[in-house]
Formats: C-alpha cells, sequence, structure tokens
C-alpha cells in the first residue's frame, strides 16, 4: 500500500524534481536549486565569477570553470561543497564533459584551444589540450564520446575534433560569431546561436557542414532542445526564440527576464530552464504551451553556461 | 566621476564592440532616486532619446529615428569627446526605455558592449528614477590595468548615473 502512494505520489508530480545548479557569476556562487519547490537548497560559495558548468556522467560531480580565478572548481553534489580545484591559464569560460570517459573539456577564451583535463583519485589532471578557432566558448560531446565540438566565436567557425587523436579533423564556418553549441541528442546535428548575425547555424556532423540557420532575437546565446523544438536564449531581446530544428523555421518568441542566458531542458522534456542574468532569476517554461509558468529568484548574475540541470 | 574628467582628454582611439571577443564576466550597476514630483513630469525630462541634457556631462545631442526603436543619437560630451548609442526598446506607458552605446572611447568611459535601461515608477506626486546598465570592463583580455578594470568600470558607471539622477531631481522638484 505504502508503495502504490508512492507510485500515485510520484506520478502526480514527476515534472520537476530535479536540481538546478545556478552559476551566480556576480554572487560568487554556485546555487543548487529545486525547481519542484523552487527553492534554494544551498548556496556554495565559489570565487573568480564562476560561469560554465559541466556535469560527469554519472551527475554526481559538477565541474565550473572561474574566468577571473583562472581555474575549475569541483563540487560534490551529494555533499554540496567544493571538494577540489584546479588552476588554468587564459579565460577559462565554456565546459564540456565526455559522456562515456568523463574526461573534461575547458575552453579558453582568450586563446585558440581547449584544456583537456582527467579526474583522478587524485583530482582533476591537466593532460594536454587541442588547437581550435578564436575564443572558443561552447563545447558539446556526441552521446558515443567520439567528437567534441567547439564554437569559435572570433572564427565564425565550430571546430569537429576527434577525441582519440585530440585533433580538429574539419572546421566547419557557421554565422557570426557562435558562442553556445548544442547537438541532438542522437549526435548527428549541432545548432550554434551567431550572437552578431542573430541567428542559430544547424550542421549536420557527419557531413561536416552547415545546412541552413533560423533568424532568432538579438544577441543570440545558448540553445536547449526539446520536445521537437530548439529554445534559443535571445541576451538582447529577453525573449527565448522557439525554432523547428528541421525546418529551421521560428515558431514562436517568448518573453522572459532581463539578458537570458543559460538555457536547458529538464529531464522528463516538459520544461527549460532559463537563466536570466540581468533580473537574478531563473524562467520555467512550458514545452508544450510556450509559456513562463514559473520564475525562481537566484544570487547575483546567474549565467549557467552548460549542463546546468542535475 | 571618470565620465566628466575623462572626457577633456579623449583620445582619437575608439573601439567598436563586434570587433573584438569582450572580457567574460558582464558587471552590472544599477542606481535609483526619489523624485518629489509626479511621474510624467520626471519622465518629461528623462524620456526624450533626443535629449540627453539632463545627464549633466553631455553638451549637445544629435540623433534621428525620435523615440523609435533603433533611433540614434551622439551625445557630444563637454570637453568634445562623443558618445553613440541606439535605442532598443521605448515603452511610455511604462515610462521605460533601453539603449546601447555603440561606441565610445575607453577613456571616456571604460567600459564595452554597454546597455541601459531609464525607468520612471511613481504616481502624481512622487517618483522613483531608476538607471540601470550592463557593461563589460574597459579592457577585454586578462589582467587588465587598474583604469580599466571592473572596478574601474562600476565607479565611473555609477559616477555617471548618480550624477544624472540627481540632476534630475533638482530639475523636477524645482518650483513644484
Amino acid at each position: 500500500m505504502a508503495r502504490l502512494i508512492g507510485l500515485v505520489a510520484l506520478a502526480g508530480s514527476p515534472a520537476l524534481a530535479q536540481e538546478a545548479l545556478v552559476t551566480a557569476q556576480l554572487g560568487n556562487a554556485v546555487e543548487v536549486v529545486d525547481l519542484a519547490t523552487k527553492k534554494i537548497l544551498q548556496s556554495i560559495p565559489v570565487s573568480g565569477a564562476p560561469a560554465g558548468i559541466a556535469l560527469s556522467p554519472d551527475r554526481k560531480t559538477a565541474y565550473v570553470t572561474r574566468p577571473e580565478g583562472h581555474g575549475i572548481a569541483v563540487i560534490d553534489l551529494e555533499a554540496r561543497r567544493v571538494t577540489g580545484s584546479l588552476d588554468l591559464p587564459g579565460g577559462p569560460l565554456g565546459i564540456g564533459v565526455n559522456p562515456k570517459s568523463g574526461e573534461v573539456y575547458v575552453a579558453d577564451w582568450y586563446g585558440a584551444r581547449v584544456f583537456v583535463l582527467n579526474p583522478s583519485a587524485d583530482g582533476l589532471k591537466r593532460e594536454g589540450e587541442i588547437a581550435t578557432g578564436q575564443s572558443p566558448s561552447g563545447i558539446a560531446v556526441t552521446p558515443d564520446g567520439a567528437t567534441l565540438l567547439v564554437a569559435n566565436r572570433e572564427s565564425d567557425s565550430v571546430s569537429i575534433i576527434d577525441v582519440a587523436n585530440r585533433r580538429e579533423t574539419r572546421r566547419v564556418p557557421v554565422g557570426q560569431h557562435p558562442f553556445g553549441l548544442t547537438l541532438s541528442a542522437d549526435g548527428r546535428f549541432a545548432y550554434t546561436a551567431n550572437v552578431v548575425s542573430n541567428d542559430v547555424s544547424a550542421i549536420d556532423v557527419a557531413a561536416g557542414r552547415e545546412t541552413g540557420r533560423v533568424a532568432t532575437g538579438q544577441r543570440p546565446y545558448v540553445i536547449a532542445l526539446a520536445a521537437g523544438r530548439g529554445f534559443v536564449t535571445d541576451q538582447y531581446s529577453n525573449t527565448v526564440t522557439v525554432f523547428d530544428p528541421v525546418t529551421l523555421r521560428k515558431l514562436a518568441a517568448i518573453d522572459v527576464g532581463d539578458h537570458p542566458e543559460g538555457i536547458a531542458v529538464t529531464r522528463d522534456g516538459k520544461t527549460v530552464v532559463v537563466a536570466n542574468w540581468g533580473d537574478n532569476a531563473l524562467s520555467l517554461i512550458d514545452t508544450s504551451s510556450l509559456t513562463v509558468t514559473g520564475t525562481i529568484e537566484t544570487g547575483d548574475g546567474p549565467r549557467s553556461f552548460g549542463d546546468f540541470l542535475r | 566621476m571618470k565620465f566628466r574628467t575623462l572626457a577633456a582628454v579623449a583620445a582619437l582611439a575608439t573601439v567598436t564592440f563586434a570587433a573584438q571577443a569582450h572580457g567574460p564576466t558582464r558587471q552590472k550597476v544599477s542606481e535609483s532616486i526619489e523624485i518629489n514630483a509626479p511621474a510624467d513630469k520626471v519622465w518629461a525630462i528623462v524620456g526624450n532619446f533626443q535629449d540627453g541634457s539632463w545627464i549633466p556631462v553631455v553638451e549637445k545631442t544629435e540623433g534621428k529615428g525620435g523615440n523609435e526603436p533603433k533611433a540614434t543619437r551622439t551625445l557630444t560630451l563637454k570637453g568634445g569627446a562623443t558618445v553613440e548609442e541606439e535605442l532598443s526598446k521605448y515603452d511610455a506607458e511604462k515610462k521605460s526605455l533601453m539603449y546601447r552605446i555603440e561606441k565610445v572611447d575607453v577613456k571616456v568611459l571604460p567600459v564595452n558592449d554597454y546597455s541601459s535601461w531609464v525607468e520612471v515608477e511613481g504616481d502624481g506626486t512622487k517618483s522613483k528614477l531608476t538607471w540601470r546598465g550592463a557593461f563589460y570592463r574597459g579592457y577585454m583580455n586578462n589582467d587588465p590595468p587598474p583604469e580599466l578594470n571592473d572596478e574601474a568600470a562600476k565607479k565611473a558607471v555609477s559616477g555617471l548615473y548618480k550624477s544624472g539622477l540627481e540632476n534630475v531631481k533638482a530639475k523636477a522638484e524645482k518650483g513644484s
């Protein structure tokens, strides 16, 4: 009976049983936010203007970039505390994790390289770097762990990198100044948010070429894919542009908060979560009605650039 | 107040924002002031994008496009430096406008990629004027010199805002 009640309760409220990890860049903290209760469960101090975030394959560890502290903070998400750190040169901003090997990739915003880090029993170790275009920013890894994609903001291109050889195999021209980069669930298509040309580029990863673009609001930043649609934060328009990732047609523009930046979808695909840097809040968007269903207050300057829903 | 003092020594070099990557950490500043005057009166002072004379350091405003989005204006500052700006959003009903700086010398205002909001709330007797902005520091790489770091950017913007708000308060409260 108890089990039955448990199941009923679970069926009744599964949608937001998930945590958002908010990098409050001006607040110098990473906040663990419970999406169901809309409460900050824990604020973890992280200095150095934390911005980018990625999670280990088992979702128990967060890696957070500290571009002004020049390094990475490692957070144990069960204990909700910083357990390690690693100094890096340049401007570590974009970050991604290999879903198979757990290898961590960090883009140097001021350079033309991605650092390769490996988690070990003694902590995170730097194991080399991979050459990319200028100002690498958004990072994604295909589900098979074999291919790394990097948006090169100043080179107007995407680097397609063979993980095994740590070498760029192709460079795909896209729109002007790509920042966020998101892969489809099957890893076949990538999408970049081009902040200067105000559009999204679609890329066929295997073919190594751009297949089309869709216009967005001003300063598109990061993309989430959910319920067969694409969602892009428009930093300057204070909107999320919704598009069809196949036909590349614009479907809607949803008003959110000031300077929306990080965006990601919940596990169940029903809610898109947006970090609004300007007004210190998360917006929750229902992916079927395309309306904002709630907001959650955060610390100062939430960015959550990366994989921030646990 | 850097905006005023540095205007006099404005160099020829200018920065076009799209050409280079900005720093990694955008900053924000927000200043507000309570004014003993109706909101409509305060909005009449600050709500015309083609008239920047409420900002003490501004000597002349030239522009086109009125108060429509994408309207532009060039502010000439005391001392001769100029700031090129573009209107992004304008809502007369909410008494709110947003604009961006398209071009400014970092020696005049040590910021990059600057946008700001001017907003008036209130009623027929009292109002609150808020000026808030978002921007990156003047130096776009690591290890900025002190005059172009995050603190310098915030200090300059905050000083500009406070002087502007105080000036509007003085103007609006006069004779009311």
